[in-house]
Order: C-alpha cells, then sequence, then structure tokens
C-alpha cells in the first residue's frame, strides 16, 4: 500500500481501527450496564410476583365458592329494580340536577364576592384604627366605609348558607329517590368486598406494559417496582465499632411475605414466618417487623443483599450446608464477626434484650437449654450475670460421712455414670484425653486423696431418727403419689407417674447401696438438719411414712457397684504428682522434694486430696471445709461466650468440626475432653472440663442457651424494660425457680412437669396458677407458705414446707401479685347485704348443691372442690366473681360447673327453681354468691351443726352396735 | 514438586535462586535476547500460572486477595518489557560491531511523520482499549469490599497495596525506621540523581546494551531482584503473621516459625567474650559501630585506593582498589561518593537478608533506646 508523505498510517486503516474500538466501547459500557442491572435478588422478587399472583387466584376461587349465587343474583335482581324505578323518575332527576349545578355556580359565585367583601373589611379597618390612634381626620372616613364592608360581607355570609341549605335539601331529595339502590349495593360490597380486594391486589401482581418500562434497565432509577425494601430500625442498632447506627435490614427484599399469612407452605424465602401473629414480624405479634426487624434476633448483616451469601446466612448442619452450596453457592462469610445463627439457635437472641429473665415466655428452647445449665450445675464452675442467686448445684459435702461411705465416695467420684446412668455429678476421669495408663495411675491416686481429704475434713451429723423396717409397697405409692416425682426421677415406678421428666433432684435408682439408713429418714423427715441451705422440702412425713419410703428406697440396690473396690493410693505416684505438678511449680525440684520429706504420709495425701479439689473444681459445685466459699469458681466466665471470636476458640485437632461458635460449643458438649485429642500434653495441662454424657437433644438446647451469652450491643430503648412491678417478679420468679415451684404448678402456662402423671384427670394434680396474685390474699399467701394447712384435703400430692431464706416469700408473692397487675395489699373484704340478697344467695347456693362438692366442712362427703371455709380469707372478693362468671378461662380443667355461662345468663337457665331472683341479673346474683361465699368464713355454726349433728350420729350407731353386741351375748 | 516449589521459593533460597538468574542473563545475554528465546520466556510464564492455578490451594489463595491480579499482569509484562529491550539493544549492539548504525538511526527510522493522526488518534485508541480493559476487570473482579473496620480485628496478614509489598519486605530485616523511611528516601534521591552521576554520553536515542552495561545491569538489580522480586514475595509468599508460606501451601494462621534472631553486641559479648553486655551502649556496640563505619568509610576507599601490596591472588583480591581508575577518574569524588554511597545502600539490603539467613542475625547496631537500630 502506498504511503501518504507525512504519514505513518493509513487513515482509512486508523478509521477502521477506530470503529471497532469505538464497537468494543459500546459494548463494554453495555455489559457493565448490564451486570450493575442483573442482580440476584430481582429475579427472587419477580418469582414473588408470579406465588403471589398465584396465591391470591386461589384465594379469589375459595371467596367465590362462599359466595352464594343466589343470594349475588337476588341482591343484582334488586339492584337492577332499584335501577328501573329510578329510570321512571329520570326526568325528576335531571330537574334537580339541573338546579344543583346552578346552586353550585352561585356558591361558587358568593365565595368569591365574600372574600373581596371580608378582605375590604379587614383593610378598612386597620386604616380606621390607625388614623383613630394617631387623631387623623381621615379616621371617620374609613369607619364609615368599614361598617358598609363588613355589613356587605354580611350579607354575602348569609345568602352563601342560604343557597347551601338549598343545596343539601336537594341532595337529599336525590339520595332518597336513589336509596334503595345504595342500600342494595352495600348489601352485594358485603357479599362480594373480599374477592374484589383481592382481585384489586391480584390487578397489583400483574406484569403489565407499564411494570416493564418502571423496571427496565436506565428507566428503573425513577419508580421501579422491583427494588430493595428496608426496614430501618430507631430503637436497635449495628455496632459499626466507633459509632451505634440505625439498623437497616434490607432482608424483606427476599422473603416477601415473611409477615403475611397464607404463604406458610411456600418454599424459603417466599415463605411466611413461624408463629406471625404470636411470636414474631406479624404486626400483631410481640415482635412486630417494623419496630424490631430481623437480625437483631437472626444476626448476620441484615443490610447486605448483594448475594445469598452476603448476609451471612448461616446452614442448620452439612446437608443444608451441601444444599446451599450447590444451590445458591454459599460460602462461609468471611470477617464477620456475628454471622446468622443457624436457625436452630435462633432464640439464643432472646437473651439479647429480656436480660435477668429466668425464664422467657415464647423462647421454649432457651428455656429448656437454661433449664439444663441449671440441673447440670453448669453454673457451679462458669460465672454468668444473672445465676449469681443460684446456689452451689451439688450437695454440701461437710457433712457427708453421715451419709456415704469412703469406698463409695472413690467409686463415685471415679465414675458416677457407673452407678447411676442418669448421674448429674459428670465424669472426670476415664476419659478422652487421660485414659492412657500412665495417666490412670495418676487419676487413681488423685481420686484416692480427694476422697480421703473430703472424709477427713467431714463432720459428724447424728440422724436424729432411727431407720425401721416398713412397708416398701406403701413407700413407693407415697413417692409417688406425694409430689417426689416433680423433682426425682426412679426407675421402676408406675405408669403414669414415670413419665414425668423432671431433673431438678437426683436420680434416686441404687439409693439402697449408697446412703446410710439413718440418715435417708433423718433427711426425709427433715432434710433442713443435714443440710442447711437445701432446697429439699418437707413433705410433713410422718415416722412411719418416712420410713416407708426409706424402705422403698433403700430396696433400690446396685449390686454391682457395691461390689467394686477401689484401687488403693500408691504412693510412689502420689509423691511424684505433688513434686512434678505442685510443688516444683515455682521452686526447683530439690526444694519441692525437701518439701515433701518434711511431711508426713497422711499428710501428703490430704494435701494432694486439697490440690486436687482445687485442680478438678469439686469445690465450685459443692461445699467442702477448707475451701472458703467465695473462692472463684473453675471454669471460664459465660459472659460474651456469644460473642467471642471464632479463632479464641481452641479447635485442637477436630479438623471436621467447623470452625464456628455453635459447632465448637456443640462439639465442647458433646465431648468437652476432645480438644487434647492428638495434642501432646503434659499430665497437669490435660483438658479439666468433665463429662455430662448428654443427648443430642440436651446438647442443641444448652447450646442455645449458651450461645445467648452474647455481648452485643442494644440500646436501652430497644430492650425489654421492666416496670418497678415487673423486676420485682423477676426476682421472684428465681425463687420460684430454685424451689422448683413450676415441677408441680403450671403457673401461668410454664412449667407444671408433674401433670405428665395427671394428664388424665389434671384435677387430681397440684393445681394450675393462673393469675394466683388475684387470686389469694397477699396476708392469707403469706402465712400458708410459711405454715402449709392443705386447701384440698382430697389431693394427695401435698404442698411442700420450705426452709425459706429470709425474704422470700415476699418476692414470691409479689411475682404473683406483680404478674397479675394486683396490689399487694387489700382491705379486708366486708359483707354488707342488700335487701333480699342474702336470701336469694342461700337459694342459689342450694339450688347450685355447692357443697356436693365443697364438703369440708359441711358435710362428711368426700370433698372434690377446695375448703370454702377459708375462702373469705384467701381469696380476693374480685377473684371469686371472676371465678364464678367463667371458671373454665381461668382453670381449663376445672369441674366446677360455668353457672352464668360466663355472665351471660342468670342462675334459672340452670335451674329453673332459681327464676326471679334478684331480677334475673347475672351480674347481681354473682355479686350476692361472692358475698355469700366470703361470709361462710364467719359463720361457724354451720359447722357446728353438722358436728353435733355427726356425733349425734355417731353416739346412736355405737350404741346400737354396744346393743347388737350385748345382744349377741345374749 | 508442588512440595519442592513450597519449600524452595522461600526468599532464603529463591532469593540466591533470583540473583543467580540475574547473572546468566546478563552472561547470556545474546541468548536471552533471540525471539526463540522471548517466545519460550512468554509460554513459560503464561504455562506456569495455568499450572498454578490447577492446583486449589494456589487458586484458593488467589481469589483471597485481588491483589494477586496485578501481580500476574506485572510478571507477563515484566519478562515481556525486560526482554524487548535486551532484544533491542542486543541488535543495535551487533549492528555497531558490523559497523552499521543502530536500527533507530536508519533512513527510515529518521523521517518524521505527523502527530495528528499518526500520534493522537493512536494515543485515543489506546485510552479507549485501556478504558475496555478497566471496564472488563472490574466487572470481572468485583471491587474487595469488606466489612466496616473493626479496630478490634484487624486483618492477618495486613498488607500494604501491592506495589509497596517490597518495601514491607524489607522490614522483615531492617527497622521500620530504615525500611520504611530511609531506604524508600534514598530510592527517590537515587533516582533524581541519576541524570547527574551518569556520565555516559552513549545510549541516547537507541536501544543499547553493550555501551551503558553498568548502568544496565546496577538498575536491573535493583528493579527486578531488589524491587519487583520482593513484590512478588510479599503478595504471593506472605500470609499470616507475615510468615512464608509456599504457593500451594495453606495459609493456616496458627503456623509457628522459630525465629531466635541474635543482635552483633550479643554474638561478641555473650557468645564470644563470655561476659554480659557493658552498660555503656556505645561500647556495647562498638562492634556493630566499627562495621557500619567500615563499610561506609573503609569499603569505598579500598574499592579505589591500592591499600595493600599483597602479591598472588591473595593480593589479586584483598590489595584494593578495583574501580580507581575506571571510575574515580571519571566521576571525579563528588560523584563518585554519591554513587558509591547509593550502590552501597542497596547492597545492605541483600547483605542483611544474608546476615539474617546465614547467622540470625537481628541487628548490627541495636540501641533501642536512641531508637537507633540498623
Amino acid at each position: 500500500m502506498k504511503r501518504e508523505p507525512g504519514m505513518h498510517y493509513n487513515t482509512k486503516t486508523l478509521n477502521k481501527v477506530f470503529a471497532f474500538v469505538a464497537v468494543l466501547f459500546l459494548i463494554a459500557t453495555l455489559w457493565m450496564f448490564l451486570d450493575d442491572y442483573i442482580r440476584p435478588w430481582k429475579a427472587i422478587q419477580v418469582k414473588a410476583l408470579e406465588i403471589e399472583q398465584k396465591v391470591l387466584a386461589e384465594r379469589i376461587a375459595e371467596e367465590n365458592k362462599n359466595i352464594n349465587q343466589e343470594d349475588l343474583a337476588a341482591i343484582k335482581a334488586k339492584i337492577d329494580s332499584a335501577e328501573k324505578e329510578i329510570e321512571g323518575r329520570k326526568k325528576e332527576i335531571q330537574s334537580i340536577e339541573k338546579e344543583l349545578s346552578l346552586l353550585d355556580k352561585k356558591i361558587y359565585a358568593q365565595n368569591m364576592t365574600n372574600g373581596i367583601h371580608g378582605s375590604k373589611s379587614g383593610e378598612y379597618q386597620f386604616q380606621y384604627e390607625h388614623y383613630h390612634m394617631h387623631h387623623d381626620k381621615r379616621a371617620d372616613k374609613y369607619k364609615a366605609l368599614m361598617i358598609e364592608a363588613k355589613k356587605r360581607f354580611a350579607e354575602g355570609k348569609d345568602d352563601l348558607k342560604t343557597y347551601q341549605l338549598e343545596q343539601s335539601q336537594l341532595n337529599k331529595k336525590l339520595k332518597k329517590i336513589t336509596s334503595k339502590k345504595s342500600e342494595f349495593e352495600k348489601e352485594l360490597s358485603k357479599l362480594t368486598g373480599a374477592k374484589d380486594r383481592l382481585i384489586f391486589a391480584k390487578s397489583k401482581t400483574e406484569k403489565t406494559p407499564i411494570w416493564f418500562l418502571r423496571n427496565s434497565p436506565f428507566i428503573d432509577y425513577l419508580d421501579p417496582t422491583l427494588k430493595i425494601e428496608q426496614i430501618v430500625l430507631d430503637n436497635i442498632t449495628d455496632d459499626r465499632y466507633f459509632v451505634q447506627t440505625k439498623k437497616v435490614d434490607r432482608c424483606i427484599t427476599c422473603h416477601k411475605f415473611i409477615d403475611k399469612e397464607g404463604y406458610e407452605d411456600q418454599e424459603n424465602p417466599y415463605k411466611t414466618h413461624p408463629r406471625v401473629n404470636e411470636l414474631a414480624v406479624g404486626r400483631n405479634s410481640a415482635h412486630p417487623m417494623k419496630k424490631f426487624g430481623c437480625t437483631g434476633c437472626h444476626g448476620g448483616e441484615g443490610h447486605r443483599v448483594f448475594d445469598f451469601s452476603a448476609p451471612a446466612h448461616m446452614p442448620q448442619n452439612a446437608e443444608q450446608e451441601k444444599e446451599w452450596k450447590k444451590k445458591y453457592h454459599w460460602h462461609e462469610p468471611h470477617k464477620i464477626p456475628e454471622p446468622m445463627l443457624p436457625l436452630q439457635y435462633t432464640e439464643a437472641s432472646c437473651v439479647k434484650c429480656h436480660s435477668g429473665e429466668e425464664r422467657i415466655g415464647l423462647s421454649q428452647k432457651l428455656n429448656k437449654g437454661r433449664k439444663l445449665l441449671e440441673n447440670y450445675g453448669c453454673y457451679g464452675c462458669h460465672k454468668a450475670d444473672g445465676w449469681e442467686h443460684l446456689k452451689k448445684p451439688g450437695p454440701s459435702l461437710t457433712k457427708i460421712n453421715s451419709k456415704v461411705s469412703l469406698e463409695f465416695m472413690k467409686n463415685w467420684i471415679w465414675s458416677p455414670h457407673t452407678f447411676n446412668p442418669n448421674s448429674r455429678m459428670p465424669a472426670f476421669f476415664g476419659q478422652s484425653n487421660n485414659s492412657k495408663p500412665e495417666f490412670m495411675i495418676k487419676n487413681i491416686a488423685e481420686v484416692n486423696a480427694m476422697a480421703e481429704y473430703i472424709h477427713e475434713k467431714s463432720k459428724t451429723s447424728n440422724a436424729f431418727a432411727k431407720y425401721e423396717q416398713g412397708n416398701a409397697e406403701k413407700g413407693k405409692e407415697l413417692i409417688q403419689t406425694v409430689g417426689c416425682i416433680a423433682c426425682h426421677q426412679i426407675e421402676g415406678i408406675d405408669e403414669p407417674y414415670n413419665k414425668v421428666n423432671s431433673l431438678k433432684g437426683p436420680y434416686l435408682t441404687g439409693t439402697g447401696s449408697k446412703v446410710d439408713a439413718n440418715w435417708l429418714v433423718s433427711w426425709l423427715i427433715k432434710p433442713s438438719h443435714y443440710q442447711k441451705d437445701t432446697v429439699m422440702p418437707s413433705f410433713r412425713l410422718s415416722k412411719s411414712e418416712a420410713n416407708d419410703i426409706a424402705t422403698y428406697l433403700l430396696g433400690l440396690k446396685n449390686p454391682k457397684f457395691e461390689g467394686l473396690k477401689f484401687e488403693p493410693l500408691n504412693k510412689t505416684v502420689r509423691d511424684e504428682i505433688l513434686v512434678g505438678d505442685y510443688f516444683s511449680q515455682f521452686d526447683p525440684e530439690k526444694s519441692a522434694r525437701a518439701k515433701l520429706n518434711s511431711m508426713s504420709d497422711r499428710e501428703r495425701t490430704l494435701e494432694l486430696g486439697r490440690l486436687s479439689i482445687g485442680k478438678y473444681g469439686c469445690y465450685s459445685c459443692h461445699t467442702i471445709e477448707g475451701f472458703a466459699e467465695d473462692r472463684p469458681p473453675i471454669g471460664p466466665e459465660w459472659n460474651g461466650i456469644g460473642s467471642k471470636f471464632v479463632h479464641q476458640f481452641g479447635f485442637g485437632q477436630q479438623h471436621h468440626i467447623p470452625h464456628r461458635r455453635d459447632a465448637w460449643m456443640y462439639a465442647h458438649l458433646e465431648n468437652p475432653r476432645r480438644w487434647d485429642i492428638g495434642v501432646p500434653k503434659p499430665f497437669k495441662d490435660l483438658n479439666r472440663m468433665p463429662n455430662f454424657y448428654l443427648n443430642k437433644e440436651e446438647i442443641d438446647a444448652m447450646t442455645t442457651a449458651l450461645l445467648g451469652f452474647n455481648a452485643q450491643f442494644i440500646p436501652m430503648a430497644g430492650k425489654k424494660n421492666h416496670d418497678a412491678a415487673g423486676k420485682l417478679a423477676l426476682e421472684g420468679m428465681k425463687v420460684a425457680n430454685k424451689y422448683n415451684c413450676y415441677g408441680c404448678h403450671k403457673i401461668d402456662g410454664m412449667g407444671g412437669d408433674i401433670g405428665a402423671a395427671y394428664s388424665d384427670d389434671l384435677n387430681a394434680g397440684p393445681p394450675w396458677l393462673v393469675d394466683q396474685g388475684h387470686r389469694v390474699n397477699p396476708d392469707w399467701f403469706q402465712n400458708f407458705l410459711q405454715n402449709i394447712s392443705p386447701i384440698r384435703p382430697y389431693l394427695q400430692v401435698r404442698m411442700p414446707s420450705f426452709d425459706y431464706l429470709p425474704g422470700e416469700v415476699d418476692k414470691l408473692i409479689t411475682y404473683f401479685n406483680a404478674s397479675s397487675g394486683v396490689s399487694n395489699y387489700i382491705n379486708k373484704p366486708k359483707v354488707v347485704w342488700e335487701a333480699g340478697e342474702k336470701e336469694a344467695a342461700r337459694k342459689m347456693w342450694d339450688g347450685f348443691a355447692c357443697v356436693s362438692c365443697h364438703s369440708i366442712g359441711f358435710n362428711n362427703e368426700e370433698a372434690q372442690g377446695p375448703n370454702l371455709h377459708k375462702a373469705a380469707s384467701r381469696l380476693r372478693p374480685t377473684w371469686i366473681k371472676k371465678w364464678l362468671k367463667n371458671p373454665l378461662a381461668i382453670q381449663l380443667y376445672t369441674p366446677m360447673p360455668d353457672f352464668w355461662e360466663g355472665g351471660t345468663k342468670a342462675a334459672k337457665e340452670y335451674d329453673e327453681s332459681l327464676a326471679g331472683l334478684l331480677g334475673d341479673d347475672p351480674e347481681r346474683q354473682m355479686n350476692a354468691m361472692v358475698k355469700y361465699v366470703l361470709s361462710l368464713g364467719n359463720v361457724k355454726t354451720e359447722m357446728k351443726k353438722i358436728e353435733s349433728a355427726a356425733q349425734a350420729q355417731k353416739a346412736n350407731t355405737e350404741t346400737a352396735k354396744k346393743e347388737d353386741k350385748t345382744e349377741d351375748k345374749k | 514438586m508442588k512440595e519442592f516449589f513450597n519449600i524452595y521459593t522461600d526468599p532464603v533460597y529463591s532469593f540466591t535462586f533470583v540473583c543467580i538468574a540475574f547473572f546468566f542473563m546478563i552472561k547470556y545475554v545474546d541468548l536471552v535476547a533471540t525471539k526463540k528465546f522471548g517466545i519460550g520466556l512468554m509460554i513459560g510464564t503464561v504455562v506456569m500460572f495455568v499450572l498454578c492455578f490447577m492446583d486449589p490451594v494456589f487458586s484458593a489463595n488467589f481469589y483471597m486477595t485481588n491483589d494477586n491480579v496485578p501481580i500476574i499482569f506485572l510478571v507477563l509484562l515484566l519478562a515481556w518489557t525486560t526482554w524487548f529491550a535486551l532484544y533491542k539493544g542486543v541488535n543495535n549492539d551487533r549492528r555497531m560491531a558490523q559497523g552499521l548504525p543502530p536500527i533507530e538511526a536508519t533512513p527510515e527510522n529518521r523521517e518524521k511523520v505527523w502527530a495528528w493522526p499518526n500520534l493522537v488518534y493512536t494515543e485515543l485508541f489506546a485510552i479507549i482499549l485501556g478504558t475496555v480493559f478497566l471496564i472488563g476487570w472490574a466487572v470481572f473482579f468485583k471491587a474487595p469490599l469488606e466489612e466496616p473496620a473493626n479496630p478490634t480485628w484487624a486483618p492477618n496478614p495486613a498488607k500494604a497495596p501491592w506495589y509497596f509489598l517490597g518495601l514491607q519486605e524489607m522490614l522483615v530485616y531492617f527497622d521500620p525506621w530504615l525500611a520504611g523511611v530511609l531506604l524508600p528516601g534514598l530510592i527517590v534521591v537515587g533516582l533524581i540523581a541519576i541524570p547527574y552521576i551518569d556520565v555516559n554520553p552513549k545510549g541516547n536515542g537507541y536501544y543499547t546494551f553493550r555501551e551503558r552495561k553498568f548502568a544496565i545491569i546496577v538498575y536491573l538489580f535493583c528493579w527486578l531482584v531488589l524491587w519487583n522480586f520482593l513484590i512478588i514475595i510479599g503478595t504471593v509468599f506472605r500470609g499470616p503473621n507475615w510468615s512464608f508460606y509456599g504457593p500451594f501451601e495453606v495459609w493456616d494462621t496458627h503456623k509457628v516459625i522459630a525465629a531466635n534472631n541474635v543482635n552483633i553486641s550479643e554474638m561478641l559479648w555473650i557468645n564470644t567474650l563470655g561476659v554480659k553486655l557493658p552498660s555503656n551502649i556505645l561500647v556495647r556496640e562498638i562492634a556493630g559501630i566499627l562495621m557500619t563505619l567500615a563499610y561506609l568509610v573503609l569499603f569505598p576507599l579500598f574499592l579505589t585506593k591500592k591499600l595493600f601490596n599483597f602479591k598472588g591472588t591473595f593480593g589479586a583480591i584483598f590489595n584494593g582498589g578495583f574501580l580507581g581508575k575506571r571510575y574515580l577518574q571519571r566521576l571525579g569524588w563528588a560523584r563518585y561518593s554519591i554513587l558509591i554511597f547509593l550502590v552501597l545502600m542497596t547492597l545492605t539490603l541483600p547483605i542483611k537478608m544474608y546476615l539474617r539467613w546465614l547467622i540470625n542475625l537481628k541487628y548490627i547496631v541495636f540501641m533501642p533506646e536512641f531508637e537507633f537500630n540498623i
């Protein structure tokens, strides 16, 4: 090719190259826009639209079924006929409408005129006042003008009112003509309104050309329908390290129907939130979405929506992880300190706002986990805020000699689960990190030394009762019925009593091989004699009852365990541990040996025992002589563990465990010693967290509770804030929990473990405490808790007598009062009868046959209801009325009849003979009845009458018997 | 094979390999500057990357840090530009040896053309293509936006921008004052000083190797070995805790490397003389101070002046005066001093590296009391 002068390139070629690179540039630019336009959440929103359409179509179809076609046709016919009628008066209507339009014009014009006069009068008034003030002559002129303008303004207003009156009259006339039609139309909308609304909603889901336009690239900045949706929270923040910013949750961008009912069966993310109207998200739920958002509970990064992994979704298990990786290219979140909680642990978040609450009403799993942490005594070794009030989980060992033998103690410490597979004392020995023979030898020496130490330091406690052989069958019966099973589990008890699954107290199987017989009887009669601070209550057992129970329990033996002989102490090993692990810690070995040599044989054993108790932290759970009560427990604190950095957890050689907080906790509870496996460690550094042999469900629940110890900051305004009464109630709840009130009583829906044994007849079990604060008089309650006297003697299960600490009773009462929202003080109710009330009440009392169940104090028949003679002092009058009005609303299982059917019907409906009482007014009748019940306690005559009658009868029968006998002799 | 690379890419070994490779490149520059070698080099580099990416660990490390993308470009471009310059230079050298002018001086290459459209138009193409390339890059490798900064959770490894990783690598061997302030400052000063030091009039307007051998060798050594190679090490081979990780090695944060480094003063007083460290700082650090002075003052003299008069090979090495005639005379004292100072300061890096690797040397002079550690 020929080159032009001064040119290196051919211009045409350059132009072609330019064209090529320009096209390339255009393509790249379009590609960039497209890349920016295509977002994963848009596809989800489009699909959500389709799902919504489908669901709405289904609902419309359903609504169609609900509409009675005949009714519809009838209404339509009515509307047609009404229209025809209107048609007939067409001329009339037209003339009215003409007049109306004329009036419209007049009103408009009058408004304009009035405006002019009004403003003018204002102007003249100002001028007049202005000149008048300055003594100007012009004042008079403006005064006249002002008066004139005001007059015309008033006239104009009057004209306007006349026109408006005419207008409303005409409108009324018109309405009268069309009234029939509009009435029928209202009827129609009642019938089809729901459907019409659905059809309207469905029309919003259509993908019309306008929809495409609004969502097309470049234009979609104007008013798109596909867009990121977000909730900005006022009271919950995101921690951005130097600043707390309002939390922004965009989860609803994809979780479109999370707050809408009717999408429960859709797959994620199109699903409705579980318990949407009760627990969370729903507008009327406890935690509406607009106020609490999503990530406050679920965790994760709520503002990030660019792909599935971005908000730090976390899979529940390995299977889901695999599925997600395949489906969404999920990857582990990077550098997100607190990713989403795997779904099964979400309840851990409840604690963030509900701190200080021992049990949280809606958090079933969390409550379970916390109960387990309590029952297994985890808090003994691990400190945690809000758990300080709990007493040491293990029994005191200060008088242990009177309870078990030294040999038993050694075998028990070595392996509690050999004796009792359900032991809550965990296993320290024979674990995956200390089962090597060289470690076992040392462990045996330690166990020997610890038992010797405890034995040596134990004081003697004299059993005040002597065991006498009783009736084991009777004992078993007592255990089943008195209430022991609310806290203790025992192998071999009968259905349905074995259904109760409570772990408050120890599992009692094998007791016969464990405890001293005299100790057991004394313990049963008065537990506080042996251990002052025990929560084991007295059931006011008679001596023979205690002996019966003891006989039964002592019969439960574990012969295999009894035959065990613990290996004796190896003195060389003992000395080796003392020198190697303890004495030479800060001193050279030579001085350590010298120290050892200065000690006697017994001293060495006891010293190793003391040191080993410190090493394994026995003192954290048990009170042991020689260990101060305030000695810090052995385990690391729980506070903040739910936010602890993952890299601060030691995963050792357990490479198959995912590096996540929850996975570590789960694995740790499964086998706490696993982190030592494959790690070369000397004996003294071995991991000491014992093994509780937990099952999967327990671990799952406990992991939830542990993750709850979260360090995230929630502003005060975002938290659950209790008022003064509420705070007191929480304190009382702790007492209720300490004494396991929940074991027997279902208190406002929580607890009631023992109910499993009474599922056939809940009325035979301990009463549920519903609205208990409102029910009882605090003065009576105060006395009752400390001096139990049965209210329902017909129940076999007994309300136990606890040794409350000072103040605990008050806390309990305040708890009930505060949860019911009632005052702690009430005036003594005074009964003032109105005319005829007393007679009417008496009649109802007989008519309802109250004494047929509430027989105590009235006759000798077996009672089925509480003692009503105590009602006046025990119950609050307002509660009695509430109870009479609708007993079933308070106590689901009560056999108490609903005499007034929720206060809607008079007594005559129940029994015709009661007609005409107090004007058949249910309110007045119930009031009378309340007064009657309150007056019962004051009237002892009834009782006396009955007693004397009974005595007379007794005397009669006795004399009759005597007569019989004498006749026989004859 | 991967294991081999995992071990021998450690700068302890690879730095020496690279130095040797550099030596051979210069020695056999005629071979290097052939088209065959160039093509082979490019293919070899690309194949190397492809093979590396087939390894899951390598590609995982790669995707974790987007900085690695320019490193790939860097390596390819480096190989290309170095080869291209040498190719051109050696070609001209050959022509000049035959008595021909350099390619750039041939009549057809001296012809003048219009800047528009010959230059400006093509520059526009370059701009557009560059933009297209950047768009493509941005779309393929999204900006590595991370979480809001968390002061309690610093990233590990915490890395400087990729072009500063050579400097960061120097921190392994030097006190921050030296590696972070003095030596980078000297790099700038040295670059500024080059035109004033350089008195060689040859090589203007054309490529050449032979006529500017010293300048090219010194510059390429600094550029390729001391700068770019250290960037590659800092980017690819440094993982958590700035420990060495092979290209196919998983970045395990818990990797432990025993580093027990000692100072010259400790070697002298404790290890050699068996006494405790003197309390006087100057006495304590006397060995290091003397060595530094000798390096900076006596060594330049040794290079210029014949100080001794030994005979035989021994004399050839230790008598001194290697550079005396050629450089001192040509440059004069002032230029020579600056040049030799810059060269010596440059050489401190490899010297300190080798001292660290060979005798675990921490500091030559260690005066934390004055924050003076070299």
